[in-house]
């Protein structure tokens, strides 16, 4: 194609997009950046400010005035935002593991074909999709006292009724329950595909060399699937820290504050308390902690670089 | 030969038991989704007497009642515009900066592109109470424009790092060649190169319509009657003082059509879709 063009008009061309490129990145980025900055970094800043204040939600709930670190002071005395910490890293902590166990049990047996075995495979994944909202609404249903059918089931076999969202103990177990019974099949999703990806005849090798289903799920498989098991439970970890929906459709929090995770009590706080400032405080918090955690992921992955590689090869 | 066919005849029997395992899991992960479905045909009434399930039961009762419900009805229309909204913007602005990363080297490229990934991942309370007050402020609260602003909060994050994968893939030579026939920059991008990764701008399309599809905390904080979008209006069907669950069942069936189609027709980029950028490649 350049073959038919004279040089003199090559080399304007080539003057043109070498002027055009040290403009170009802006225009194409300055859209997102902009977008970017009116609503994620411009209310992160205002965030951080009010959190200073007092700072009331309606005009009849207080006057507003400047506390310096007052509400992180408050916080840090008050038993509620210790219980909502509590819980959310309880539920993070117990939750993740479990979703990870079964989620690799699930992609070592499912790492084979049998009778439906496709079906099985994508299928199981639909639970990772189902709105947080309704797996919460039906959780919620499933564990009625008078006409769930978990109850109804307990009935039959004898055993009294329960009012499982009613008793803090039992509501706090179901909210972790929801929260496996939709995430195992996402730590299965991306192990199964990292296990599919590990050569056959590494498998086949150590196989010769007369290692068993243990031996080579210990010095093999595992090693292998490290980086990708560490990003499942980084992502996981991210994901469990925003809770929100789901467990206040099913709970809203109660009985009492026994499902009040963090960023239920921040809501409460907010528009419940009508405490903006304090709710701020406690938005710092956890967007600081999100970072720390997102932040550990990027640096982990380096996706960008990985991705020039790819593409270059 | 004998112990050939042993070993075969173990196999046999292994995979079966994986098989019926395998299906009795299932069962258990399918079971509280098809609870909702089938609750969205039954009446309120057989539900809350705790009445077993009966074939004679089944009914499309509760889905013209909540068909005819004029608080969902403005829910779902709110959902689909306030959904094709803001994948709109977010994927046109979302690939424009994809491609600022994906195609140019310039100072800050690696913390802008790692910023981006960062934003994707915060949480949405850190956010809200701030976008509460600036839309009060500006009247922007239960507006279809200020949610659909609060929704690209995260969609265009997300949109620039689903498509980086799409993008560093596309040869340049097709670029280069357009430009030393003397394209512009822009013209490059919008005649080349955008044709060219059309396969993933529908798929960054169709996650960022299902993450403003699904979202819930931004539309319960920022939007009251007006813009309340569907997943409120559901919430709504369970507060009052009786819980309409047939109802509320079948106007979450009719959500969870479109999640389901696109879940099952996507199934190459699923782990694309919801980590993106946050498993590597």
């Amino acid at each position: 194609m350049s073959s038919r063009k004279p040089a003199t008009e090559l080399l304007r061309a080539q003057v043109q997009s070498g002027k055009a490129r040290r403009r170009a990145p802006f225009l194409f980025l300055a859209p997102a950046i902009i977008v970017v900055f009116a609503v994620l970094i411009f209310p992160i800043i205002f965030s951080l400010f009010v959190s200073t204040y007092n700072w009331p939600l309606s005009q009849g709930a207080g006057v507003r005035r400047f506390v310096g670190f007052g509400n992180y002071t408050a916080l840090a005395q008050d038993p509620e935002f210790w219980n909502s910490l509590k819980l959310q890293l309880g539920f993070i902590f117990i939750a993740i593991p479990i979703e990870l166990l079964f989620g690799f049990a699930a992609a070592l047996l499912l790492n084979r074909e049998f009778f439906g075995a496709k079906i099985v495979r994508s299928l199981l994944l639909l639970p990772v999709f189902f709105l947080p909202i309704l797996s919460g609404m039906t959780w919620r249903f499933m564990l009625q006292p008078r006409y769930g059918p978990l109850n109804a089931l307990l009935l039959k076999l004898g055993a009294p009724e329960i009012t499982w969202l009613g008793n803090p103990a039992t509501a706090y177990a179901a909210i972790i329950v929801q929260d496996i019974w939709r995430m195992w099949p996402f730590m299965f999703m991306l192990l199964y595909a990292a296990l599919t990806a590990i050569p056959q005849e590494l498998m086949e090798a150590a196989e010769i060399d007369g290692a068993g289903f243990w031996l080579k799920l210990r010095s093999l498989t595992i090693p292998l699937l490290m980086p990708t098991i560490l990003t499942a439970i980084l992502l996981r970890i991210i994901d469990a820290l925003r809770v929100f929906s789901e467990v206040y459709v099913m709970t809203e929090g109660g009985p009492g504050s026994a499902t009040m995770l963090f960023s239920l009590y921040t809501q409460r706080q907010a528009f419940g308390y009508q405490k903006v400032g304090m709710a701020s405080a406690m938005a710092i918090f956890l967007l600081v902690l999100s970072i720390v955690f997102a932040l550990t992921l990027v640096r982990k992955n380096m996706s960008l670089d990985v991705l020039e590689e790819k593409a270059g090869a | 030969m004998k112990r050939f066919l042993k070993k075969r005849t173990r196999k046999i029997i292994l995979n079966s038991i994986i098989a019926i395992v395998a299906f009795l899991v299932l069962a258990i992960e399918l079971y509280p989704i098809a609870i909702t479905v089938i609750n969205g045909f039954r009446r309120d009434i057989n539900i809350l007497s705790g009445q077993p399930l009966q074939l004679k039961q089944l009914t499309f009762r509760s889905y013209e009642l909540v068909l005819k419900n004029a608080g969902f009805r403005l829910g779902m229309q709110n959902s689909i515009i306030v959904g094709l909204l803001s994948t709109a913007i977010s994927v046109m602005i979302g690939a424009m900066a994809s491609y600022g990363i994906a195609r140019f080297r310039f100072k800050g490229r690696n913390g802008l592109a790692y910023s981006f990934l960062v934003f994707r991942m915060l949480p949405q309370i850190s956010l809200v109470i701030s976008l509460y007050l600036m839309f009060s402020a500006v009247g922007l609260r239960d507006t279809i424009t200020g949610i659909t602003l609060a929704h690209t909060s995260f969609n265009v994050p997300y949109v620039i790092w689903l498509l980086l994968p799409f993008f560093t893939a596309v040869d340049k030579a097709y670029e280069e060649a357009a430009m030393v026939d003397g394209c512009t920059r822009q013209g490059v991008f919008f005649k080349i190169f955008l044709p060219i990764v059309a396969p993933g701008l529908v798929v960054a399309a169709v996650f960022a319509f299902l993450n403003s599809w699904n979202e819930f905390m931004y539309a319960l904080i920022l939007t009251g009657v007006k813009a309340k979008t569907a997943p409120i209006a559901i919430n709504g069907l369970l507060g009052g003082e009786t819980l309409t669950w047939g109802q509320a069942c079948a106007a979450g069936t009719i959500m969870l059509v479109p999640v389901f189609i696109f879940t099952l027709a996507m199934q190459k980029f699923l782990i694309r879709g919801i980590t993106a950028g946050g498993v590597k490649g």
